[in-house]
């Protein structure tokens, strides 16, 4: 192989000499973006970047989530593995910047920590070291389909504790409507429940204060959560056959209009357009948003938030020219096209002013309220502790594990981490 | 004596002598080369890096011990993947080989049609198994499955069999009866049609009823075949993998995991090497043990 | 059945002939059904539009939906798995038959000093599955840089082939008359030149049988490939039509068609040639 590539790079050398030509750059990039109209806008600055910069290509792979997360570990170890990688900061990053994978690029491009808003910039950097950045900001929120809430004779409005949110319930399903559309079989959408019970009953240094003390995750918030947790699921008010569905089809689902409520991140929006049986899923004004229910007595109020972002992670060894793609793609040219279309929140300057749509907008203003946006916690406690926290959450849910052995099980995988 | 018989007698002089072991010398090295770097070393590392917590980057130094081993038998889910791997073994041999069986005996004479269904009862075999496991999650699939559909049609409301932890790993057993019965009765026509006529036309005579015919030669005489049969049920069983991944992934529940999916999902997806590694020892050391075990106390003859 | 008596009273013998062929029939029908129908369910799901799989599960479509078809076919895709995985496949299956024939050709016919040993140290193949030593497997093909790269798949399956086919193999080659081997020893025509002129012509059939067992394993194959390739446009049938269902998961008549599609290659061939593949695959399990 070492042989080959001095070959290779020998002849490059002399088509330098030849040609005076740039040596050709080819950037990989690996995502997770499935949705149609937002691709069409990458695979348009791809093509204006190339045009761009003659010499330089830019590959976009695309691999869906699940897979993505199961391929990605052995992805890295390759010798052709991509430049930019989907990313959502974290453990899981720390994780990857420990093992060498991610490539350090702090001062690489001095325009691209200027085009982010600090708060999303910070997310993929890890003491004080740029590896990589984010294109949007997501919040987890309650996604809700108006015309349904209206025939159970739901009022959204009503809705600020959990009693409430349990009482919205039982009245949608006495109305035979489906609560809850859940993915369960991926196992992370469910931990969005247990995640923001955890915050509800902790508040937002909860996972903070968990991590610094002695069987912390063991604590009172943890077992509440997964008590209330388990009596959600006890009202069974998600779709049939859950534990199996898995993320798509649960955002097919809920487009098509067959469960009313889907606690998701924002990119629900495009995601239900996706996988809908009509690819248009529900229309922008029939979906409404509300905050994650507090819970009484608990310390975490409406305005602690759970999100994070997602964004490119350079992997180790790649070409200066990968930075340059970076920034020029987050340029707040295209970026406010994506904010207009509602694709996504972007997280480059100057684009909130674009957002259209009410129900992003609402997202928005959500994220900017927030007293702390807590990262999703299957990214932030690294990637060993957070698939237990996925496993746990269903397993509660599905009543296979007690709150108590729930909260323990994580511990556990906290103190073997 | 055996030299003179296999290699011919000049493999003793001296040229021919020289010429064979020239040969040997071009013709062995490919095959035990590869053999070595691909099947052997890996092995012996998989011992080596079982000691290990190693994320596979640079080399394995954070010595761990035996906790992988540890870890694993403490480990509900891998628990739950062996009962799995057990669980196939037995639908094979109390549900698949008497299905087979009596199709072969249903099939070992030439009659009309008997062509058509010994292809048609092959035929699940020739696929993949990633092909039949998608195949099957269709057919089982709550929303739009025809198993769902009849029940609806019935009544019964929709059926989420692959997404209910106590039905889904029945519904993989039923996949794999309808994968790999062919392929056994096969086995079973092939051993039939060796038994010799003369065994049953000498019991007709001695007034041997159908049944007695089936009890005192059929079974006898197809004795090397069925150990065969469940020879291959229980290697199969031991590396099931890629029918699980379409079909339900391990869930619900960590419900479904055979050990080479557990293997997978904990291990390799999450670049655990030395923890995967040790499942890798395990399966290894059940599959030698098994296939060496077998072999002397059941096919020493065969 | 055509000799019972147009009319009269039935013998009980007859009577009872027919009950067991009727019974015969009907089980060996049910059975089939219950084989075929998922089959068929899938052919005619890619047909159909996703409300009808739903309303018409069994039927034959109302509407016949060609374009999931044709879409398909039209799309590179498709073609792109199917070419994947024939490349693997023919590289496995000649790399192996190279490699193990001429292995096999040694152990049949030489005799030294421990060569019983290596071909027992072959033989430890036959024990256990890739997937025991898979992690160690990754690390080994990603440190010969041949991640990504069909090398990487088809060098340990010919490995891992290799145990059985060179047992295949030796064993048909001691078959062959020795005089032959003696009277080409004597004439002065070298161990090498026999065996490309004399062992490899007349061992045809069992050369076919290895490259169909070979071929087969290979075609099927979904963990090697599943770890060791990552880009999309490198990926056999498997992982393409793997991926083809997490992308439109929902949209199950697509699935439906994609499958059939990339299933048909096998099943054609398998009507074709079934007589060589049903006695190679059992042939190939037995003695292997």
């Amino acid at each position: 192989m070492k042989a080959w590539k001095f070959v290779g790079a020998a002849m490059g050398a002399a088509l330098l000499v030849s040609s005076a030509a740039k040596a050709d750059v080819t950037i990989k990039v690996l995502h997770l973006q499935d949705s149609g109209p937002t691709l069409d806008l990458w695979n348009q600055i791809v093509k204006d970047y190339e045009a761009a910069n003659p010499g330089q290509h830019v590959q976009l792979q695309f691999l869906e989530n699940e897979a993505l997360k199961a391929k990605l570990p052995t992805m890295l170890q390759s010798d052709d593995r991509p430049n930019l990688f989907h990313s959502w900061g974290g453990g899981v990053m720390r994780a990857q910047i420990k093992a060498g994978l991610a490539e350090d690029v702090t001062g690489w491009s001095g325009d691209l920590e200027k085009e982010l808003s600090p708060g999303a910039a910070s997310a993929l950097t890890d003491q004080g070291k740029v590896y990589g950045a984010p294109f949007d900001v997501s919040e987890v929120s309650l996604f809700y389909n108006k015309a349904l809430f209206a025939k159970a004779g739901v009022k959204a409005e009503d809705i600020k504790t959990w009693d409430d949110f349990l009482a919205a319930l039982k009245k949608l399903k006495a109305a035979g409507i489906t609560p809850i559309i859940c993915g369960a079989g991926d196992k992370w959408p469910m931990h969005f429940y247990w995640s923001y019970l955890v915050l509800r009953a902790g508040g937002g240094n909860i996972l903070a204060e968990a991590g610094a003390a002695k069987d912390g995750f063991k604590g009172p918030a943890f077992v509440e959560a997964g008590k209330r947790l388990k009596e959600l699921a006890d009202l069974n008010p998600f779709q049939d056959g859950y534990l199996g569905t898995n993320w798509n089809d649960s955002a097919g689902m809920w487009g098509d209009g067959k469960g009313a409520i889907q606690l998701m991140g924002n990119w629900i929006m495009t995601a239900q357009q996706t996988y809908a049986a009509d690819k248009k899923g529900q229309a922008s004004d029939n979906i409404g948003v509300l905050p994650f229910p507090t819970l009484p007595g608990g310390k975490g109020a409406a305005n602690v938030t759970l999100g994070g972002v997602d964004g490119f992670l350079v992997s180790k060894d790649s070409p200066k020219e990968t930075v340059q793609f970076l920034t020029y793609f987050l340029q707040p040219k295209y970026q406010q096209v994506a904010a207009a279309k509602g694709f996504y929140i972007p997280a480059t300057l100057g684009t909130s002013d674009s957002i259209a749509d009410p129900v992003i907008k609402q997202v928005a203003s959500y994220i900017a309220g927030s007293s702390k946006h807590q990262l999703f916690f299957d990214q932030d406690l690294g990637p060993s502790v957070g698939r237990v926290v996925n496993d746990t959450s269903v397993a509660i849910a599905a009543g296979q594990v007690s709150p108590e052995d729930g909260a323990a099980a994580v511990q556990k995988a906290w103190d073997e981490r | 004596m055996r030299m003179a018989s296999e290699g011919g007698p000049s493999l003793a002089n001296g040229p021919m002598w020289r010429s064979g072991l020239v040969t040997a010398a071009i013709m062995l090295p490919p095959a035990l080369i590869l053999f070595t770097v691909f099947v052997i070393l890996p092995i012996g590392e998989a011992a080596w890096y079982s000691f290990f917590n190693w994320d596979g980057f640079g080399r394995p130094l954070h010595f761990v011990g035996l906790t992988n081993y540890l870890q694993l038998l403490g480990d509900s889910a891998f628990d739950h993947a062996v009962a799995d791997n057990l669980l196939i073994i037995a639908v094979s041999l109390l549900i698949q080989l008497p299905l087979a069986l009596g199709l072969a005996l249903l099939l070992s004479r030439r009659q009309i049609g008997t062509a058509v269904f010994r292809l048609i009862f092959f035929l699940p075999y020739v696929l993949a198994d990633v092909a039949a496991g998608l195949i099957w999650r269709f057919v089982f699939d709550g929303n739009y499955g025809p198993i769902s559909s009849l029940a609806v049609a019935l009544g019964a409301g929709p059926v989420f069999l692959l997404a209910d932890p106590r039905w889904a790993f029945s519904a993989v057993l039923a996949v794999i009866v309808w994968k790999y019965f062919g392929f056994h009765m096969m086995l079973y026509i092939a051993g039939l049609q060796g038994i010799d006529r003369d065994l049953y036309e000498a019991a007709a005579i001695d007034g041997a009823t159908a049944r007695q015919r089936f009890r005192y030669v059929t079974l006898p005489q197809l004795a090397p075949m069925i150990r065969l049969s469940i020879f291959f049920s229980v290697i199969g069983s031991l590396q099931f993998f890629d029918m699980i991944v379409p079909l339900t992934g391990g869930g619900p529940l960590n419900s479904t995991n055979t050990m080479v999916s557990f293997l997978y999902y904990f291990g390799i997806t999450r670049m655990r090497v030395g923890f995967g590694s040790a499942v890798g020892v395990v399966l290894f050391v059940i599959c030698v043990t098994f296939a060496f075990g077998y072999r002397r106390l059941f096919m020493r003859n065969d | 059945m055509t000799d019972r008596p147009a009319h009269g009273a039935r013998t009980a013998q007859p009577a009872a002939f027919d009950a067991a062929a009727a019974f015969r029939l009907a089980a060996l029908l049910l059975v089939a059904a219950l084989v075929l129908q998922p089959l068929l369910a899938t052919l005619f799901g890619g047909f159909k539009d996703l409300g009808e799989l739903r309303t018409n599960p069994f039927g034959l479509p109302d509407d016949w939906q060609w374009r999931n078809y044709w879409d398909i076919l039209a799309s590179h895709r498709l073609w792109q798995v199917l070419g994947n995985s024939m490349a693997i496949a023919t590289l496995t299956v000649l790399l192996t038959l190279a490699v193990s024939s001429m292995a096999a050709f040694a152990f049949a016919h030489l005799q030294f000093f421990g060569m019983r040993y290596l071909l027992s140290y072959l033989l430890l193949g036959l024990l256990f599955p890739a997937a025991t030593a898979i992690l160690p497997l990754f690390i080994k093909v990603r440190d010969l840089g041949l991640l990504d790269k069909h090398w990487g798949v088809v060098l340990p399956q010919v490995a891992f082939g290799t145990a059985m086919s060179v047992l295949l193999l030796r064993n048909a080659f001691r078959q062959l008359p020795v005089e032959l081997l003696d009277s080409a020893l004597v004439d002065g025509c070298g161990y090498i030149r026999y065996f490309l002129y004399v062992t490899l012509p007349l061992s045809r059939p069992v050369m076919t049988t290895t490259a169909i067992i070979v071929f087969v394993a290979s075609w099927n194959n979904f963990l090697l490939p599943l770890i060791m390739l990552d880009s999309d446009s490198k990926y056999p049938w498997p992982l393409g039509v793997m991926m083809y269902q997490g992308q439109y998961s929902s949209s199950w008549q697509l699935v439906l068609a994609f499958i059939t599609l990339t299933i048909l290659p096998a099943i054609a061939l398998f009507l074709i040639a079934q007589r060589q593949i049903v006695a190679g695959l059992t042939a190939g399990a037995i003695k292997g």
